[in-house]
């Protein structure tokens, strides 16, 4: 329990943490709620034509595996704050030396951090989650839907927001840096989405985690894609967790 | 080698028995064994690169030894619990993250360990860096550093002190101060165990000492053995290092 709440104290000290929490918290509503207002005077213009390959229900929702990068941050760097170096005037340490010197049991201070990273990530997606959804269907006033058709879609990307993290928790533990893992999840997430890329060249590739995962809140075989992305989180984890106990600090 | 010293002492708290760690083919300590005992301040002694600090890492638990043991207290310390209250350590590098203010860093220590909160301010005031405790680790000299490293050390008042090159970059007000305090804190039966390749500061500190060359025990016991029939440690260190032909 006291690794646990050190890790606690330790994510949330981190500025980069911080950051990472209050961009998600301000970013997401507000692009599902601007998305979804220029949706309903398109709507109000010209009917169902805009919609292309979007439908109203979707709204909000296109915005999940996107601002899923703040939840990824957090599992960035819950793990690479450990490894960066101080300067050199400081010695060139690294915090790793003493976080194992307090908490030496390896798979007790990953578990602390896994714990603490879900806790984070899913306090955080079940404020903003629902909240960006609300105010978009609001936003879409008489073309918006109810919480019957939402609520599951909601709860998919909640899940979705809990595993992700973990996934770039145990890819870190394996780099021991925060910058590979970091610039291919904001890539993947904003600029071009590798994963996405690679369904067109193999069908196998909807089987990657965030592509499986996206399945939980688009209606397309929630529980089938879920379950795939939970199963990459534990072999990632349980992968992680065997480098981290078997390598010197 | 020479006999050991340090006979007489009651149950001997850190034990290093045959000790042996490879990086990758290149052996970094080789067979080491020692003791450092409660009561007594033990000076491990050798030029950079000698094995001192890989082997602390093994003592402390950090990297795992390719043969041999290292206990605190009969016991291996990543078995202990809590192990801040037991054993304090300040490592080479300080072990802080640059972006957290010195007493952010404590507190997170204090809470992983169940040290009351209110330690954190008692040792910031030990070290004398209450001003300052407010400000990013990433701002502190390199002394400010050490003396951050030395309050986490102390933050569980443990019985055992695992220093590696304490007196790094403090300037000589520093030093003294730390030497004065490593003697006090012996003389309250704990156990001290420092690393350094500074031979006067350490001859200065020391009770006990264990010179290691080239990751080998090359010498062990109290000072005047270890000094012998030379001038000074300085004269008998390199006696004792050239001996092997390095």
């Amino acid at each position: 329990m006291s690794a646990v709440a050190a890790e606690w104290r330790k994510l949330l000290s981190l500025p980069s943490a911080l950051v990472a929490i209050g961009l998600t918290l301000v970013a997401m509503p507000a692009l599902g709620t601007s998305t979804a207002r220029r949706l309903a005077a398109q709507l109000d213009a010209g009917g169902d034509g805009v919609l292309g390959t979007v439908t109203t229900l979707t709204v909000g929702f296109e915005l999940v595996p996107f601002a899923v990068l703040g939840p990824v941050v957090l599992g960035v760097v819950i793990i690479g704050s450990e490894y960066t170096r101080g300067s050199k005037d400081s010695g060139g340490g690294r915090q790793i030396t003493t976080s194992l010197t307090a908490v030496p049991g390896r798979g007790r201070l990953l578990l602390a951090k896994a714990v603490v990273l879900a806790g984070v990530s899913a306090a955080l997606a079940v404020v903003v989650i629902p909240a960006t959804i609300w105010l978009a269907q609001t936003a879409l006033g008489e073309h918006g839907h109810t919480w019957d058709a939402l609520g599951p879609r909601v709860a998919g990307a909640v899940v979705y927001w809990m595993l992700m993290p973990l996934i770039a928790l145990a890819v870190t533990v394996v780099t021991r840096s925060g910058i590979v893992p970091m610039v291919f999840f904001v890539v993947n997430s904003s600029f071009v989405s590798v994963t996405h890329l690679l369904t067109r060249v193999t069908p196998l590739a909807a089987y990657l985690p965030d592509m499986a995962g996206t399945r939980m809140f688009t209606a397309q075989g929630p529980v089938h894609g879920g379950l795939v992305m939970l199963a990459w989180t534990a072999g990632l984890l349980a992968v992680a967790a065997l480098v981290f106990t078997r390598r010197d600090a | 080698m020479r006999a050991a010293g340090g006979d007489g002492h009651p149950g001997p708290v850190i034990e290093l028995n045959g000790l042996t760690k490879r990086h990758g083919g290149k052996v970094a300590v080789d067979d080491v064994s020692f003791t450092a005992s409660p009561g007594r301040v033990t000076g491990f002694l050798g030029p950079n690169g000698a094995g001192k600090s890989s082997t602390l890492r093994v003592l402390l638990g950090l990297d795992v030894p390719d043969a041999g043991t290292a206990l605190v207290g009969g016991r291996p310390y990543r078995k202990l619990r809590n192990p801040l209250r037991t054993v304090g350590s300040l490592l080479d590098g300080g072990g802080a993250h640059g972006s957290r203010s010195g007493r952010a860093h404590l507190t997170w220590l204090a809470v992983s360990n169940g040290i009351p909160r209110s330690r954190v301010e008692e040792v910031l005031d030990l070290v004398g860096l209450a001003d300052v405790a407010g400000r990013r680790v990433s701002t502190y000299s390199l002394g400010t550093g050490r003396r951050l490293g030395l309050a986490a050390a102390l933050l569980g008042d443990p019985e055992v002190l695992v220093l590696d090159e304490p007196v790094n970059g403090l300037d000589p007000e520093g030093i003294r101060w730390i030497r004065r305090f490593l003697r006090a804190y012996a003389a309250e039966g704990r156990t001290v165990l420092l690393s350094s390749h500074l031979m006067g500061e350490t001859a200065g500190t020391a009770d006990d000492l264990v010179v290691i060359d080239a990751g080998r025990v090359v010498a062990r016991g109290t000072v005047p053995e270890v000094v012998g029939g030379h001038a000074s440690l300085e004269d008998a260190f390199f006696a004792l290092t050239e001996e092997r032909g390095r």
